[in-house]
C-alpha cells in the first residue's frame, strides 16, 4: 500500500472528508487540559502537543459502561429478559492519536478477545467501528521510554494510518485497508518524502533518552522475580490510589455490578484497579493480596511479566510515560523496571 | 536559612539518629525523576540518609505514611505535616514515644500545575531551579524566571501554621508563621452562591473525578481499614461516573474529615486530574473553627471536637 | 448530644454543595411527644413537597446511559 502526501493546505478538506461520514476526535486544548474532543471546524484539531492527559481507552472501554438492562418483573413483557445495550450507531476516527497509545489498544486487542470464550462484544465493536489515525512524534518528552517496549515514536501498530510532519506537508504512511481507504484520492508520495520521514524517526528514537532492559525479566522465572527483596522498599511510598492504572492507555481491569432500583436494574461496567484492597478481597473476607506490598508487586509483575508470558512477548506497556508524570508520589516505572532486571 | 542548607542539616541529623539507634527510619523526601517533584523517602541507614533533600516541591503529607509502624521513625516536618502528625497522637494512630519530629519551618510549596499553566499547558519543562524568591524554569526551547509567591500552592499561601507544633529537633530558626493570605477571605467560597449555583459550581469543580482516589489516600486522615467506598455489603456509594455518585464520595470523604482537617493542601497537590478539592474541604475546617473554636492538630491533648459536646453547642437549627 | 455536633455540620455541608434550605429538618422529640411528632411530620412533608422533586444527587439507572 504505497504512501501518501496530505499538504497542510489541504488538511481541512481533508478533515471535512472524513467528517461526511464518520464522527472525528481530536487532542485539543481545554482550559489547561489535553483532551480528547470532537472536531467541529479542521481549526479545532491541535498539532502541536505532546500527548493527552488521560489516555483515548474510554472510546472502546468507557469508565463506566452500561452492558445491559432488565426488569425483574415476570409480569413485564420485556422482563426477565437481560437487554444488551445497543451497539454503536457511528463510525469514528481518532486523528493524530499517538503511536504509543495506538499500540497500546492492539496489545488490549490480545486481552479482550483472546478466543472464542473470551471475545468482549463491548470492546469489539467500538474497535471495528472506529478508524485510527496516528501523528508520529518527532519531539517526544522526557518521560517518553516508548522505543524500550517495543514502541515508538513512528511506530505503527495498532494504526490505520501514520501521518509524519515534514514542515508543509505530512507523509501519509498506509497501514491497513481502512487506513487505505480514508487515504483515497491523496496523491501518492515520493521518494524524497520517505527518506525525510526515516530521518525524522530516527531523529526522535534517538532523542528518547530514558529506557527499560526488559531481557532478564523475560528469562527469569515468574518466582524469582516475585521474591525479590526489592518489593519491601518499592511500595513504601505507593498511596494505593488508582492514578496510575487509569491514566495507563494499557490498563484494562473492570468490575462488573448490578444497579437495580426496584424492579429496574442494570448491569454496568466500571474501571477497576489492582492497586485496591477491594479488588481482591474475597467473600469470606480474606485477601490474597493483603498490603500494599503484595499489590505494588501485581501491577508491575502483571505489566512486565505475567502478560509478556502469556501474550507471545508482548510487553503490558507502550512507554507513553502518563504514569510516571501523574504519580502523587513519584514512583517511576522505569526504576522499578530496572530493578526488577538486575 | 535557605533549602539547600536546610536539606544539608536534615541529612547530618538524620545520619546521627539513625547511627545512634535513636530510630530505625527517617522519612523524609528525596530528589524525583520529573522536574517539580521531589518525593517520599525511607532512609534506614546513613548512608541511605545521604539521599534526602529538601526543597520547596515537597508536597506530599509524611504523616501519612508514620502511623501504625511497628519501628521508631522520626518524620521531617514543616507546619502542616506536624499538625497531621499531633492528629494521628490525638487519635492514637501514632506513639508519641516512638515519633521524632525533624522540624523543619515551611518555605511554603509550589503547586506545578501553576508553575506550567504559568509557561503555558502544553510546554515540556525539563528543569526547575530554586533562586531565591525565583525559580528558573527551564524547557524545550525557553527558560523563563517565576516569582515563587505567585505559583504557591493555595493552602500554602493561606497557611497560619508555617512552623512545627510539635518538635525534637528544629533546623534552621522559625520564620513568620503566614504568608500573607488569608484564610477567611478564601476559605468556602461557595457561601456566597443560591442554592443553585452552588450545586453548578460543585459539580463542575468535579467534574474531572476520574475516582482514582489519590485524595483519599494522600489524605493522612483516610486510614479506615476498609473505607466506605470499598464496603460492598451493603454499597454505600455507587462505583460508576455517574454525577451523584461521584459527589457521593465527596461529601461523605469531606465529612469524615470534619474536625480533623487541617488543610494540609495533600489531597489537592495529589490529585492528578488538578481538582481543587479544597473548595469543599475547607468548608468544614471553617464551620469547626467558627462553631467549635477549634483548630486540629494543634495540641496533643485535645479532644476531637466531633467525640465532644458542650451543653451550649448551637442548635438553632433544630426545630 | 454528640449527635448535634455532627448534623450541624453535615447540615452545613450538604447546603454549601446546593441542597436547597428547607430540604433537611431536624426535630427534638422524645417517644412521650406524639402530638409534636405528628406535626412536625406534617410540617416537614409539607415543606418538602412544596420544594418540588429532588434537583440534585439524582441517579436514575434507567435513564443514565
Amino acid at each position: 500500500m504505497a504512501d501518501k502526501i496530505l499538504a497542510k493546505d489541504q488538511v481541512a478538506a481533508f478533515i471535512e472528508g472524513l467528517q461526511s461520514d464518520r464522527k472525528v476526535y481530536a487532542p485539543a486544548l481545554v482550559g489547561e487540559k489535553l483532551v480528547w474532543s470532537q472536531v467541529q471546524g479542521a481549526d479545532d484539531v491541535l498539532w502541536d502537543f505532546t500527548n493527552t492527559d488521560l489516555s483515548p481507552k474510554d472510546f472502546f472501554f468507557p469508565q463506566t459502561e452500561c452492558m445491559m438492562r432488565f426488569v425483574n418483573d415476570p409480569a413485564d413483557e420485556k422482563g426477565m429478559i437481560m437487554q444488551a445495550e445497543p451497539e454503536l450507531d457511528e463510525e469514528r476516527v481518532l486523528l493524530n492519536i499517538r503511536p504509543c497509545d495506538g499500540k497500546a489498544f492492539g496489545v488490549l486487542d490480545l486481552i479482550f478477545c483472546q478466543d472464542d470464550y473470551t471475545n468482549d462484544a463491548y470492546w469489539r465493536d467500538k474497535r471495528d467501528k472506529t478508524a485510527l489515525i496516528g501523528l508520529a512524534c518527532n519531539d517526544p518528552c522526557p518521560t517518553c521510554f516508548c522505543t524500550s517496549v517495543g514502541c515508538g515514536p513512528h511506530n505503527q501498530a495498532g494504526l490505520d494510518l501514520l501521518l509524519v510532519d515534514l514542515g508543509d506537508s505530512f507523509l501519509v504512511q498506509v497501514i491497513t485497508e481502512r487506513g487505505e481507504a480514508l487515504a483515497d484520492g491523496l496523491p501518492e508520495a515520493d521518494a524524497e518524502a520517505a527518506a525525510q520521514a526515516g530521518e525524522l524517526k530516527a531523529a526522535a528514537e534517538g532523542a528518547i533518552t530514558s529506557g527499560v532492559a526488559t531481557d532478564k525479566i523475560a528469562e527469569r522465572e515468574v518466582l524469582e522475580l516475585f521474591e525479590l527483596p526489592m518489593w519491601d522498599r518499592v511500595h513504601e511510598s505507593c498511596l494505593n490510589c488508582g492514578t496510575c492504572t487509569f491514566y495507563c492507555p494499557t490498563c484494562h481491569c473492570f468490575d462488573i455490578q448490578d444497579e437495580v432500583v426496584g424492579l429496574d436494574g442494570r448491569r454496568v461496567r466500571n474501571w477497576d484497579y489492582c492497586m485496591s484492597w477491594l479488588f481482591t478481597v474475597h467473600g469470606t473476607g480474606h485477601n490474597p493480596r493483603p498490603g500494599k506490598k503484595e499489590r505494588v508487586r501485581q501491577r508491575f509483575m502483571h505489566k512486565f511479566k505475567y502478560i509478556p508470558l502469556k501474550r507471545g512477548g508482548e510487553i503490558g506497556c507502550v512507554g507513553c510515560g502518563r504514569c510516571v508524570v501523574r504519580c502523587p508520589v513519584n514512583i517511576d516505572v522505569r526504576e522499578v523496571v530496572n530493578q526488577m532486571n538486575q | 536559612m535557605d533549602n539547600q542548607a536546610i536539606a544539608e542539616e536534615i541529612r547530618s541529623l538524620a545520619k546521627k539518629l539513625l547511627a545512634d539507634g535513636v530510630v530505625d527510619c527517617v522519612i523524609g523526601y528525596t530528589q524525583g525523576t520529573v522536574p517539580m517533584r521531589d518525593r517520599p523517602y525511607f532512609a534506614y541507614s546513613p548512608e541511605e540518609a545521604e539521599n534526602l533533600t529538601w526543597s520547596s516541591f515537597c508536597c506530599n503529607n509524611l504523616a501519612n505514611f508514620a502511623r501504625k509502624r511497628a519501628d521508631k521513625v522520626a518524620v521531617v516536618a514543616q507546619g502542616c505535616v506536624s499538625r497531621s502528625l499531633v492528629n494521628h497522637i490525638v487519635e492514637n494512630q501514632i506513639d508519641r514515644d516512638k515519633l521524632v519530629v525533624i522540624g523543619v519551618p515551611s518555605p511554603g510549596m509550589v503547586d506545578h500545575n501553576k508553575v506550567q499553566a504559568a509557561v503555558g499547558a502544553g510546554k515540556i519543562i525539563t528543569e526547575v531551579v530554586e533562586d531565591g524568591d525565583d525559580l528558573v524554569v527551564k524547557g524545550k526551547g525557553f527558560e523563563e524566571r517565576i516569582a515563587r509567591k505567585t505559583v504557591l500552592r493555595d493552602n500554602c499561601f493561606t497557611c497560619v501554621q508555617r512552623n512545627p507544633v510539635i518538635v525534637d529537633h528544629m533546623i534552621g530558626s522559625p520564620g513568620d508563621d503566614t504568608h500573607g493570605g488569608d484564610i477567611d477571605k478564601v476559605a468556602a467560597p461557595w457561601e456566597k452562591l443560591s442554592a443553585e449555583e452552588r450545586w453548578a459550581a460543585f459539580s463542575e469543580n468535579f467534574q474531572d473525578c476520574i475516582r482514582c482516589y489519590a485524595c483519599r489516600d494522600a489524605c493522612p486522615l483516610c486510614y479506615c481499614t476498609v473505607c466506605f467506598v470499598d464496603e460492598s455489603n451493603p454499597q454505600w456509594c455507587g462505583k460508576t461516573q455517574d454525577e451523584a455518585d461521584v459527589a457521593t464520595f465527596h461529601i461523605l470523604r469531606a465529612f469524615h474529615c470534619a474536625g480533623r482537617c487541617t488543610d494540609c493542601g495533600a489531597c489537592e497537590s495529589a490529585c492528578p486530574q488538578g481538582i481543587k478539592m479544597r473548595r469543599l474541604t475547607s468548608k468544614i475546617e471553617k464551620d469547626i473553627r467558627e462553631l467549635y473554636d477549634y483548630r486540629p492538630g494543634m495540641d496533643p491533648e485535645a479532644i476531637p471536637p466531633m467525640s465532644v459536646y458542650r451543653p451550649d453547642d448551637p442548635q438553632d437549627f433544630i426545630k | 448530644m454528640f449527635a448535634r455536633r455532627r448534623f450541624a455540620v453535615l447540615k452545613n455541608l450538604l447546603e454549601y454543595i446546593g441542597l436547597e434550605p428547607g430540604r433537611l429538618h431536624f426535630s427534638w422529640i422524645s417517644s412521650a411527644e406524639a402530638q409534636k411528632f405528628q406535626e412536625t411530620v406534617k410540617t416537614v412533608v409539607e415543606e418538602v413537597t412544596a420544594l418540588g422533586p429532588a434537583k440534585i444527587l439524582i441517579k436514575d439507572i434507567r435513564k443514565v446511559a
